[in-house]
Order: structure tokens, then sequence, then C-alpha cells
């Protein structure tokens, strides 16, 4: 007879309580307590008395920025502006990436020639052409919204025809059966089908677009400024509180944005995509 | 019964629904899909195809509806009235089922208010009344296939594909569903095309069974299923019907050869 063994039975594993839940939930804003905490005894400890103003602790970044109207009203002017900019380069990234992604479906030709072009776009750091963009086309605002668009077209054109040649094979042939056009079945099967690939680039491109706002904003300091000008301009100043608080408004507006797209993701497909976030 | 020896040529005695004349398929490749294949499916006739994989089954069907070109043969059918099921449901996930049932008559033309007449007539049919405004992604299998049967009964079809419909679902849905599927047959007088892995299936479904061969695919046997319709669910439990799977199984134990 074969050898037996005992596998004793094991109680069903316990589901953490609403307590461990909610610590949970805490573990991300008190790592940056922590981390704001260490900052702070560095800017303390860490630098000479004369080099202190460099490392403003979060107090005096209250106290010198977020206190006072005057730069809360500034800070919202800048944020306006930054926003303006990112908004109008997605205004030509996204329409344009999606017309070229059509266009790279619709012709396998199209596809094989912009390919490497788009690899080569996304490689070349976008940083490296803005002296040229500068000799080309001056200071003012064109400029900086043509380098959003560069920072943020890429994901458009890659992630719609991703969608698009992901459609089923089967929705394809009962198209086909009712000898439907080549734009019919675009427009009632592969675009609804491709959207929600689509969002998931338009929400990478929209976070992408703040941050090329602001960079751009580095390289241009003329004119209506945004956030990254005062960036600029408050290290000249020696407003450094100032400074630390533009960082944190852009952080939050891409973090927002981003938080934002992902809401509107879930709302618009979690009825009928798995991705969105819905459950089953 | 009859025999239903290798007669590869059949005819329907009214005017066929379709008609395959010697029609076969060989790729670029000189490989051979499809050799010679004959028949004539009549109104109202129910014909399941049998065979191994690869043996040009599915190709058939999709021959017969234009989703492929065949490169012999004469294939004679009309195409304004078919209605074709694949595999899955093939749903559109982003379309509830109401609009889903909708779907072909849209493309289609039919105006807005016909169509919604037709859909809520189609689906009542499938017993999914009340399931109209869910999601694909909320139903079950079962449900999303008879949501689908219910798109393609919207085309008031006189012949009717069936590509493996129901391969993917269990036993029990899969029984409830050749059962429905009979019913709209007796009621609505298409003639059906069904192309299954199941003996059984086919057995219970049809009034005649093709068994095909496959490299080159071509029809190796024809069964009549003389078996009355409507068919209840004692006859899966009758005598003349397991006869009739122990013949098609060894036909199709012979059709597929050393591989099976």
């Amino acid at each position: 007879m074969s050898q037996m063994e005992f596998y004793p039975p094991r109680p069903p594993r316990e589901r953490p309580n609403p307590a461990r839940r909610w610590a949970a939930r805490l573990l991300p804003p008190l790592l940056l307590g922590l981390i704001l905490a260490a900052f702070y005894a560095y800017g303390r400890a860490g630098l000479e008395e004369y080099r202190r103003f460099l490392m403003p602790d979060p107090g005096s970044i209250w106290d010198g920025a977020f206190a006072s109207a005057a730069v809360r009203a500034e800070l919202l002017r800048a944020a306006g502006v930054t926003a303006q900019i990112a908004l109008t380069g997605l205004a030509i990234s996204i329409p344009g990436g999606m017309l070229l992604g059509i266009l790279m479906f619709r012709s396998f030709w199209i596809e094989r020639a912009v390919s490497p072009y788009l690899v080569i776009l996304q490689s070349i750091p976008v940083l490296a052409i803005i002296p040229l963009l500068q000799s080309l086309l001056g200071f003012g605002f064109l400029p900086k919204v043509l380098i959003v668009a560069l920072f943020t077209f890429f994901a458009i054109p890659t992630t719609l025809l991703l969608g698009l040649k992901s459609l089923d094979k089967g929705i394809h042939e009962l198209f086909r059966l009712e000898g439907a056009s080549w734009h019919t079945t675009l427009l009632k099967a592969g675009i609804p089908s491709a959207l929600p690939s689509l969002f998931a680039g338009i929400r990478i491109s929209a976070s992408l677009a703040v941050i090329g706002a602001i960079v751009s904003e580095l390289f241009f300091v003329s004119g209506d400024g945004g956030l990254g000008q005062m960036l600029v301009n408050s290290k000249i100043d020696f407003l450094y509180e100032q400074m630390y608080a533009a960082l944190i408004v852009s952080a939050a507006m891409s973090i927002g944005v981003y938080l934002f797209f992902g809401w509107l993701g879930e709302k618009l497909f979690s009825h009928w995509h798995d991705s969105a976030g819905g459950q089953r | 019964m009859s025999d239903g020896g290798p007669s590869a040529i059949e005819s329907a005695a009214a005017a066929p629904i379709v008609s395959f004349q010697n029609v076969s398929l060989t790729f670029d490749t000189g490989v051979e899909a499809l050799r010679d294949v004959s028949l004539n499916i009549g109104p109202g006739e129910f014909i399941s195809i049998l065979g191994p994989s690869g043996c040009g089954k599915s190709t058939m069907l999709r021959i017969a509806a234009g989703l492929i070109d065949y490169t012999d043969g004469r294939l004679l059918v009309d195409r304004s009235h078919i209605a074709f099921t694949f595999q899955d449901a093939t749903l559109l996930p982003w379309r509830t089922v109401r609009a889903n049932v909708e779907l072909l008559l849209e493309l289609r033309g039919v105006p807005k208010a016909e169509r919604e007449r037709i859909a809520r007539e189609k689906i009542a049919l499938v017993g999914l009344a009340g399931f109209e405004d869910q999601y694909p992604k909320h139903l079950s299998g079962g449900m999303r296939m008879r949501a689908s049967l219910a798109r393609a009964l919207a085309l008031e079809p006189t012949l009717f594909m069936f590509d493996e419909p129901f391969g993917a679902l269990d036993e029990i849905t899969r029984e409830r569903l050749n059962d429905e599927v009979q019913m709209l047959q007796l009621r609505q007088k298409f003639a059906a095309m069904f192309v299954t892995h199941s003996v059984a299936e086919a057995v219970f479904m049809s009034s005649r069974v093709i068994v095909m061969s496959a490299r080159p695919g071509r029809i190796v046997g024809v069964y009549d299923i003389p078996l009355s319709f409507p068919r209840d669910d004692a006859v899966r439990f009758s005598p003349a019907f397991a006869e009739l799977c122990g013949t098609l199984s060894a036909a199709l134990r012979e059709a597929s050869g050393e591989r099976a």
C-alpha cells in the first residue's frame, strides 16, 4: 500500500479588516510626510546657514507662497497660461494623431512609410530641437505649442492603430457579409472598438502635455509666462518659496489631468470594456 | 434509414436554396482545401456538416456566404437572405442587446421604427425579453449566443449558416439552444448549414448529415436522419438515435483516418 500523508485543513484566510485597509490607504501620504521631513532635516542640518534659503521648509513655503493672496493669484494665472499651452498642443496632436492612425490603418504602405519616423520622433529628445524651433519660429506662443504637440503626438496614432487592428475578426466578417463599406466598418466597428485603447493614449498624452508646456516655458522666458516661467523667474529673484510652490502646482496639474482622464475612461467605457476598470 | 453510402452528389426535391456543383478551392500554394464538393440544399432542410479539423467544413460555409472565393466549379446561391452565426457570439460589446440585434438592419438601411419592431420581436423569440438594455459583458455565454441568433433572425433568412456556434458552451446550455434552434427553424422555415464537431448534435438537429474528410476536403458520406420533427428530449435517448450516432461516429472515424 502506498504511503499516505495527512494534509491538515487550513482555515480560510482572513480578509483584511477595515482598519487595516484604512491604514494601507494612509501609507502613501505617510511616505510623503517622511520624505518631506527628511528634506526639512537636510535643509536644516546639511546646508550651511547662508545656503538654507535653497531648501525652505514646508512651513515657509506655505507662509512665503500659498498664504499670500497675490502669490496665489499669480500661481493661478500662471497655471492658466500653462494649461492653455498644453490644451492647444493637444488640440493639434490628438486630431492629427488620430488622422495619421486611421491613414496607417487604411494603407499598409502609409504604415510602412511612417512608422520608423514615429519611433524616431519618440526617441529624439524633443529638448534637443528646441533651439532649432526658436530660430525658426521665434519666442511666441506657437513654438511652445509645437513642443507640446511633439511631446504628445506619439501615443495617439500608435494606440489608435493598435485598437483598430485588434477589432474582433468575427465582427469584421459580419460587416463584410453585409457588404458594409470601409468607412461604415470604421465608424460603426473600428473606432468604437479602438476607443478604450485610444483613450489610454490620450490619457498619457494629456499628462505629458502639462510637462511639455512647462518645459517649453523654461526655454522661452518671454511674454505672459506660465508655471515654467514662474519657476525660472522666482529662482532668479531668489524667491525660492514661490519656486517650490510653482513646482507643486505643476506636479498637481499633471497628476490631476491623469486622474481626471482615468475617471473619465471609467465613466465612458466600464459598462462594456474590462480594462477600463469594470469588474467581471 | 438510408445507409447513406459515399455518394457525393445529392439532389433536393424542390429548387435548391444553395447549390454547390463540383466546387473546389485550391490555394496558390497548391494546397487543396476543397475538392469537387457537390451539394444541394432545399428550402427548410437542416444539413449538418461533420468532419475532422481542417476538412474545410467552415470553408464551405464561408464560400457560400461570400467570405472566401472558390477556384473551380459552380456555386448558386441567393446571398440576400443569408444569416451567419460564428463560433463566438461576435456581439459588439459597446452596444446593448437591442442595438446589437438592430445592427445588420441598420447596415441595410432599414428605418428606425421598423428596426425597433423587428428587434423587439426577435429578442422575444429567443427568450431575451427584459434583457434588451443589457450590455454583452453582463450576459452569460448562452444568452450572448441567443442575442447573436436574434441578430441573425432579424434578417428573415432563408439560409442560416452556423459555424460551430455552440462549441464553447456547456452541455446543458448547448442542448437547450439546440432545442430552440430547432423550434425556430420549424417556425421560420429557413434552410440551415450547421458545422459541428458533435455527432449527437448533428443527429438531433438535422434532416441530413454530411461527413467530410480532410486533405483535400471532400464529401465522403451523406446520411439521411429519418427521425420525425419536432424532436424532443426523449429522442436523445431512443435506440434509433443511438444507432444513428453509432453509424455516424464510425463514418467520422473512417473519414479522420489514422490521425483520429
